[in-house]
């Protein structure tokens, strides 16, 4: 059974794609067969962040209109077995996209024999995400510990259960997960972010993550890797640990507190 | 899909105007009905009515029912059912309209209704210069039904509406902040309210918002509105209730 994972937030800017990709990665790490899709068409990123930006040569726009096959259109990823990326268009916009379009390559994907396929969601509740949710059997929400985020978060889940195949087939819901990210530990402490507690007492739904504030991030951007695959950070150590409880696993949550200062560090930091 | 149904087989409930006879006296009945007639012409005019032969049925010998619904459609009133405890009856079998259970059954559910209401309630302005001694009644059955309240299981969320048409709302979670619940009657809400809600929105001044913790955006009975900026910070995250008295907004702790 092909199971669709969407990972979306409403808000820009807050770890989607970064998401995406160390979700991806995580599951295929763990032997099963994953494509992660970028649905920002005309934004597209989720090649620079898995490092495959060179070898895009068809993209999903191409797939939906049935200029390129599956095959053609799907890249291999080189570090990671089982691990497949199906780009967006940089020069199409969202209007390329139809739900008839995308259901044929959902179609096509679930033939390959696909365990996962993860949709990242473009930023927005407009076509382009509502698209990449429609068909969602689980959907990760990324959250940043602020207000906003929190609220655009409660207003995607409203959709989720409102536009999604699932809700308007009378299906079983939606199952959603929340993913915090950029979460500060310190800041918290400060009261300048929001805590994980206030967030999941806002948002009511079961928390699957909690991803630390972390410099490793950016690198792993910067580098083309996915930051799960940085075992030595606390941010990919978090991505690691929620692919534990996506499949199932109960672990307790790490990172959410600050780090004590040692004697030196209170003294010159 | 829809498209495709043709026709659809489904039980209803609609209100319709019941007309009751206590005389079986058709010049009194013909005098009656034209002076109510009379009083809203417009109002009565080709309205579907029921009529009510309980009290008159045991009379049996004495009432022309083909006479009598040839009298009430003259006011231009369209009898549509008529209700009547004996169905075998030689009254019912003269009855050119189909039959519906009146008598022991109903009067009892009648009964119990008008006991838990008052009688101001329960009729309408047609009804309510009738003097007990008259003999013919004209009365609504529109309060007594009572439509179940919508039930909401789930939170409701940032830019999500949901609205109570004719009915309470029940939600059994939270309003989100950006959410908006509206009712035409009262609203108890199982959670906390961040968001709207609107109650008696339809202009029933005697509905009532009640929430498990009021953080709301904005609370409104029958119009009548506050933003969280004017709600006393001793009652914010409380459990709560809001209503009007006599055109002030009052919030209380429940």
């Amino acid at each position: 059974m092909t199971k669709t994972i969407v990972v979306t937030s409403g808000k820009g800017g807050v770890g989607k794609t970064t998401t995406s990709a160390s979700i991806a990665t995580g599951l295929a790490k763990r032997g099963f067969k994953t494509v992660v899709i970028d649905f920002d068409v005309g934004l597209r990123n989720l090649d620079l962040i898995m490092g495959c930006e060179r070898r895009v040569v068809y993209d999903l726009v191409n797939l939906v209109n049935q200029e390129a096959s599956l095959h053609q259109t799907l890249i291999k990823d080189k570090r990671i077995d089982n691990l497949y990326i199906l780009p967006a268009s940089q020069t199409r916009d969202k209007d390329a996209l139809t739900i008839e379009g995308i259901a044929r390559v959902m179609h096509k994907l679930k033939k390959s024999k696909f365990d996962y396929i993860i949709c990242d969601s473009p930023a927005g509740i407009e076509k382009g995400a509502k698209m990449a949710l429609y068909f969602a059997d689980e959907a990760i929400v990324t959250t940043n510990p602020e207000v906003s985020s929190v609220r655009d978060s409660d207003r995607i889940l409203g959709i989720l259960q409102s536009e999604s195949k699932r809700s308007k087939m009378n299906e079983e819901p939606v199952k959603e997960h929340l993913l915090i990210t950029r979460y500060n530990p310190t800041r918290v402490k400060d009261g300048q972010m929001l805590s994980v507690d206030d967030i999941v007492d806002l948002l009511a739904i079961p928390l699957l993550g909690i991803i630390p504030e972390s410099p490793s991030v950016l690198d792993s951007s910067n580098a083309g890797k996915p930051v799960i695959l940085d075992d030595e950070s606390e941010a990919g150590q978090a991505y690691s640990d929620a692919i534990d409880r996506l499949l199932g696993e109960s672990k307790p949550h790490r990172f959410m507190e600050a780090p004590k200062k040692g004697f030196l560090s209170r003294l010159f930091g | 899909m829809s498209s495709n149904i043709g026709v659809e087989l489904k039980g209803g409930m609609y209100t319709f105007m019941s007309l009751k006879l206590h005389t079986s006296d058709m010049h009194v009945i013909d005098e009656r009905l034209a002076d109510k007639v009379q009083q809203a012409p417009g109002f009565f005019k080709n309205t579907p009515v029921v009529i009510d032969f309980t009290l008159i049925e045991d009379q049996n010998d004495l009432v022309d029912a083909h006479k009598l619904l040839e009298c009430i459609r003259q006011h231009q009133l369209v009898p549509i059912v008529a209700s009547i405890s004996d169905k075998s009856s030689p009254l019912a079998q003269s009855i050119a309209i189909p039959l519906i259970d009146g008598g022991a059954r109903r009067a009892n559910v009648e009964k119990s209704i008008s006991e838990d209401l008052t009688a101001a309630t329960l009729t309408s302005s047609a009804t309510s210069e009738i003097t007990p001694d008259v003999n013919l009644a004209l009365s609504r059955e529109i309060e007594y039904v009572v439509k179940a309240p919508l039930l909401i299981d789930k939170p409701v969320r940032s830019g999500q509406q949901v609205y109570a048409r004719d009915t309470d709302l029940i939600v059994m979670g939270q309003i989100g902040p950006g959410a908006e619940v509206i009712a035409d009657n009262n609203i108890h809400i199982y959670g906390p309210l961040r968001g709207r809600a609107l109650c008696g929105v339809s202009g029933n001044t005697n509905t009532r918002i009640f929430c498990q913790s009021l953080e709301a955006e904005l609370v409104s009975v029958a119009g009548n509105y506050r933003m969280l900026e004017t709600i006393p910070e001793e009652l914010r995250g409380k459990p709560a209730q809001i209503w009007l008295d006599e055109d002030r907004l009052n919030i209380e702790p429940l």
